[in-house]
């Protein structure tokens, strides 16, 4: 809590001293992406992307791997889904999307195998292996968006549309997308299965002390592979989503990052999925805001980037045991001196 | 047969060592910081923000001899500043390197980012600083083939690659550097010794942090005389690849930034002259051998014991 | 190296010292006191608090109060650079040496006080040099990871010795040596006392301190309960000190059961090669009955840590059979081994036995989790508080935090782990490794308590123990572990100190 006070501060002394007023900056960010439908409804759209990559990085992490590549998982997913729809063209809606939305969820898993594939065989770390991936992945997507599937008239890395059949339903008017009615059940129900299944204890156990975990029968390599290709294969959901939502279409620039923003919202959620349900929405509320800054005060959009690691620094350094005692020693001392003025006063 | 000499075309060579600059130079700095057991996940936004503050610094002030080199002091101290807040967070609260490292690493980004527009503004065609002039070593660089690709370079270039040379003989042939490599393997042996374990870990990841915002500013200043948001576009995380593709040694460390600068060298020349093969997949190409190395390697490498590790001299476990 | 001893000097000299951690009183009011050129042994039982008291004097613990002089001046030790500016040198039971070093590396690491230069030449002349003069014989160029432990030991005090300490105090470092490398130690340390250095020799042997030492101190529970000369003492009236009132010797347990026919562990020609670093285990015959309580013995690292992963299922067997209770789990995983009732008790327990983070019930659930159909964490949670009321756990509840608990009541959680795993397939094998290192009297007698009920309701217990006073009291039958291969082994009744020791020190061959 204190953490996030003390962020709020930094970051207004940020924006001061870019030379914008914290207050309207503040009220500019919540109001564009709270205060209409539309500005809701983008808020969700990106709350999509980040809800789905950062439940399955927590998930993962509940079993001790580190997926740092959801970036790529996205990238993967968008590629497959975007493949199978144009593959599929012509099918009706309903058969359409649900299989284009899976293919984004083979992607995702496909990529991720390789590093889970890695980390089961060869104990090489997968939070390398993860990294690049993403770069692998973008410029495959690149090569496609460039190549085989362009769109001549664009001009850019960008492909033709893909089948209006397969676009996801709209739940809200400005472009609302119904993504977020598929995050919201994946974050619950994957805290609900750690939580309450047999195999979600030894995932988290694996995690906790994996040599403890070892003697009391649990199996790693396998959760190990379980963990990474089912946040992969979220991660490639979110891809697919992307696609189906929001453009239409595969393109470079799919992912702004959501992959490492989706590790801070992780990490600020303690690893728990149904958690990561209101950071992620916190998060999506400063990417649309901080949009609505470049056009009022210039703000460039990747001032968020600065922002949103203000936070998660700030809320790390309160969370360590001697951050907190620091705290503690703080508000003792604010306690104080107040006192000892009054003293000076009366003498 | 044109295939095969184009292989060791002098040009690709002497920009394999233009390429491989930056990556020795932030391999070392990120070699700092392991051995004395700090993994610095930040490194990628750290490249980034030396890359923004020193093209800025000499945007602002023009490319004169004494700007360039304030860019460069610039750039690392950019990078230091983040070092802090990691060593800060990672050895004085002992929270995680790698959540730290990540966290960092996004603010790196978004600094940099933010700190190219706050200075330079939003246009349409991004500006050029222009890049460092050549010089040509009087003689050597007259040498047929050999002194195209060695003795034609920027300073920056000679001075980046020869930084090989004191780190190498600080960490292995030193008193300070033996204390250095103890803390990466056992912080409690250096601190049980009475050895100052606190200023030893600041003075590496000082340094370290320093060296990797150097090689930020490498790229403006050198190699491409403008600035954009992806300039670094993963060199930060191929460094830490390197790393571990060195197995923690200097001059091994130093091969393969050979190595993976003769890769990425090699897109430019395809590039030119071959259109079969699309350029995404030679710029794939680095990536994938990364991987491919960390499967050869992991395996038997030796990496500082203490790598990650936080040390309490209290804890009883 | 040191000043020659004057008579009357002191070199160490402790005075009132206590320290506490938490509620727990580790020191109590302790003097100490070495002079120049003595041997001076340091005993008492575990947790008595020698290793606490050479902690405050070496500067990595901070006393409560108390005073510390070293050579008649008053110093502060609040680092332990402090302390080796002192002149203060420790060896401890891990040693602190770098294991990617190599033996020079290590000793110039301690050394050399320079920044920039040292003369790698010079330096290694003078340490072959002081090597020989007290037969510490090394290969210095060897990574110290690769070195037996008694080479290993040989570094550590050369590091002290050439760091220029003349105060050396070596936490029990016979624990890992054989017999004679711990007679080729004694008589280095002779030999660096007659030189002028005082040598404190933390031990929990009576028969070293006699064998080595001029005076001794002992300690219990934390307090100072004497000092003698050696020469003047005898071994009664050591042990009294040591035990206090609570002296009692160690004594057969009676068991009141019988040894049934039926095996509920057995190896026959068990073989595991894998791994390239560890001790290979061979030809391994090993059964254990239905009531039957079976010790294996040996000096540390000669396979017991591989002889419970492979029971437990965690290192294949290469050749040979495994049976628990009659069914064949050679090639089973450990959670199929777990539900044929083979309930593994790790030896370290706090890194392989725990949740550390987790609520206290999760930890008791580890692999008991396996055994029945329906999973539900409200079973799981009344479970865990039947658990705490039957063993009097010391705990605020099921949910508390695992790392919360004290060591021995988090050993007493892993015991009823075991033992309900073991109970479960209607009395199965316990394999049990150093329960009882590092509990107090009364937690180590409650889980000896429990094994010999085990074996008491028809299943068999396995105790891998270092320690031969457990083994001796407890077990029907100990067998000797050496090298990875049994060799050979002792019945209640005609057990022989002198012949198992030989066994466990034996080359095979």
């Amino acid at each position: 809590m204190l953490g996030l006070v003390v962020a709020l501060v930094v970051n207004a002394l940020l924006l001061a001293a870019l030379g914008a007023n914290p207050v309207t900056a503040y009220s500019t960010i919540l109001s564009a992406a709270l205060g209409s439908v539309a500005g809701l409804a983008q808020t969700l759209n990106r709350t999509t992307p980040l809800l789905l990559g950062a439940s399955a990085v927590a998930f993962a992490m509940r079993a001790g791997y580190v997926n740092l590549g959801i970036d790529g998982q996205i990238y993967a997913g968008a590629i497959l889904a975007t493949g199978v729809a144009f593959l599929l063209d012509g099918w009706p809606a309903v058969v359409l999307l649900p299989v284009v939305l899976l293919a984004g969820l083979v992607g995702g898993g496909l990529l991720a195998s390789i590093p889970a594939w890695l980390r089961a065989t060869r104990g090489i770390n997968e939070l390398f292996v993860t990294v690049m991936l993403n770069f692998v992945a973008l410029f495959l997507a690149e090569y496609l968006a460039t190549g085989p599937w362009t769109d001549p008239v664009a001009g850019e890395a960008i492909t033709v549309p893909i089948s209006a059949a397969a676009d996801l339903p709209r739940l809200l008017p400005g472009g609302g997308h119904a993504g977020i009615l598929l995050a919201l059940p994946v974050a619950v129900g994957l805290s609900l299965w750690l939580a309450r299944t047999r195999s979600g204890f030894e995932f988290r156990a694996a995690g906790s002390n994996p040599l403890a975990a070892g003697f009391g029968g649990v199996r790693l390599v396998r959760i190990g592979v379980v963990a990474l290709v089912v946040a992969g294969a979220l991660g490639g959901l979110a891809g697919a989503i992307e696609v189906t939502g929001v453009h239409s279409r595969l393109l470079t620039g799919l992912t702004p990052n959501f992959g490492y923003m989706a590790v801070l919202i992780a990490v600020l959620a303690r690893r728990s999925p149904v958690a990561t349900i209101p950071v992620a929405f916190a998060f999506a509320v400063l990417i649309v805001g901080a949009d609505s800054l470049q056009r009022s005060v210039g703000l460039p959009p990747s001032a968020v980037l600065l922002f949103q690691a203000v936070v998660v620094v700030s809320i790390l350094a309160f969370e360590t045991a001697r951050g907190r005692r620091l705290v503690a020693r703080l508000v003792q001392a604010t306690r104080r001196s107040p006192g000892r003025r009054r003293a000076g006063g009366v003498a | 047969m044109d295939f095969l000499l184009d292989l060791v075309d002098a040009d690709m060579l002497r920009t394999t060592l233009v390429v491989a600059t930056p990556l020795l130079l932030a391999a070392l700095g990120e070699l700092l910081l392991e051995r004395v057991g700090l993994l610095n996940l930040a490194i990628e936004g750290m490249v980034g923000v030396g890359a923004a503050m020193g093209f800025c610094v000499v945007f602002v002030a023009g490319r004169t001899v004494p700007t360039v080199l304030l860019a460069i002091a610039a750039a690392a101290l950019s990078a230091i500043l983040i070092g802090v807040v990691f060593g800060w967070l990672t050895l004085h609260l002992q929270a995680n390197q790698i959540t730290v490292g990540l966290a960092l690493l996004i603010l790196g980004l978004g600094a940099s980012s933010l700190l190219y527009r706050g200075v330079v503004g939003v246009t349409t065609t991004p500006p050029s600083i222009g890049t460092l002039p050549l010089w040509r070593i009087p003689g050597l660089s007259e040498i047929p083939y050999l002194g195209r690709v060695l003795f034609q370079h920027d300073l920056f270039v000679y001075v980046g690659l020869s930084t090989l040379l004191p780190v190498w003989w600080v960490l292995h042939r030193t008193p300070l550097g033996l204390r250095l490599r103890a803390v990466g393997e056992s912080p409690k042996a250096v601190d049980a010794l009475g050895l100052p374990l606190a200023r030893l870990r600041w003075s590496a990841l000082v340094a370290g942090c320093a060296l990797i915002g150097i090689a930020g500013s490498f790229f403006p200043l050198s190699l491409v005389g403008g600035y954009s948001d992806d300039i670094a576009s993963g060199r930060g995380w191929l460094a830490l690849m390197l790393v571990i593709f060195g197995r923690w040694r200097p001059w091994t460390i130093a091969a393969g930034a050979l190595l993976f600068a003769y890769v990425e060298a090699l897109q430019f020349q395809f590039g030119v002259t071959s259109k079969a093969i699309p350029p995404q997949f030679l710029r794939m190409l680095p990536y994938v051998l990364a991987i491919i190395v960390l499967v050869r390697v992991y395996g038997r490498a030796q990496a500082p014991a203490a790598l990650t590790k936080p040390y309490d001299r209290e804890s009883r476990f | 190296m040191a000043e020659p001893a004057r008579a009357g000097d002191v070199a160490v000299e402790m005075a009132g010292i206590a320290k506490s951690f938490g509620d727990v009183h580790a020191l109590d009011d302790v003097t100490f006191r070495v002079a120049p050129g003595e041997v001076h042994g340091l005993l008492g039982e575990n947790g008595a608090g020698k290793t606490t008291l050479m902690n405050v004097l070496t500067g990595l613990y901070l006393a409560d109060r108390g005073d510390v002089a070293l050579h008649g001046q008053h110093v502060d030790l609040r680092t332990p650079s402090d302390a080796v500016g002192h002149g203060v040198g420790m060896v401890h039971q891990h040693f602190e040496l770098v294991q990617a070093f190599s033996a020079l590396e290590n000793i110039l690491l301690g050394a050399v006080t320079a920044t920039w230069s040292m003369d790698t030449a010079s330096h290694r002349e003078r340490i072959a040099d002081l090597a020989d003069h007290y037969g510490f014989t090394v290969d210095l160029d060897t990574r110290v990871a690769d070195m037996e432990v008694g080479d290993q030991q040989k570094v550590e005090i050369l590091r002290i010795l050439y760091a220029g300490a003349d105060i050396l105090v070596l936490d029990e470092p016979t624990t890992h040596l054989t017999p004679a490398e711990v007679d080729h130690l004694f008589a280095s340390v002779r030999e660096l006392a007659a030189e002028g250095l005082a040598v404190v020799l933390i031990a929990h042997k009576l028969h070293e301190v006699f064998a080595v030492c001029d005076r001794v101190t002992v300690l219990r529970h934390g307090r100072l309960a004497g000092s003698l000369d050696v020469a003047a003492a005898a071994h009664a009236d050591v042990v009294a000190m040591m035990m206090g009132d609570d002296a009692t010797m160690v004594e057969a347990r009676a068991k009141t059961c019988d040894i049934g026919e039926d095996e509920v562990l057995s190896l026959r020609g068990v073989t595991a090669t894998g791994g390239a670093v560890d001790v290979h285990l061979h030809d391994l015959d090993l059964q254990v009955h239905r009531g039957e309580f079976v010790g294996i013995a040996g000096v540390a690292g000669n396979g017991q840590r591989e002889l419970m992963e492979l029971l437990a299922g965690l290192r294949p067997i290469t050749t040979g059979r495994m049976h628990a209770s009659g069914v064949d789990v050679t090639h089973a995983r450990v959670d199929e081994r777990i539900r044929a009732g083979v309930a593994v008790l790790p030896g370290d327990r706090m890194r392989e036995g725990v949740l550390p983070a987790s609520p206290l019930y999760e930890t008791y659930a580890l692999g008991r989790h396996l055994l029945h159909d329906h999973f539900s964490p409200h079973d799981l949670q009344d479970q865990a508080r039947d658990m705490i009321a039957r063993f009097d756990v010391r705990t605020s509840g099921p949910t508390a935090p695992t790392a919360s608990l004290s060591g021995g009541n988090i050993q007493k959680v892993l015991v009823a782990r075991a033992l309900d795993v073991s109970e479960h397939a209607g009395g199965g094998a316990m394999v049990v490794m150093n329960p009882t290192s590092g509990l107090d009297v009364g937690a180590a007698a409650f889980v000896h308590d429990q094994l010999v009920r085990t074996c008491e309701a028809g299943g068999g217990v396995l105790l891998i123990s270092e320690d031969l006073d457990e083994l001796l009291a407890l077990c029907d039958r100990v067998v000797v572990l050496s090298h990875g291969r049994l060799a050979g082994q002792q019945v209640a009744g005609d057990y022989d100190r002198l012949v198992l020791g030989d066994l466990m020190v034996a080359a095979h061959g």
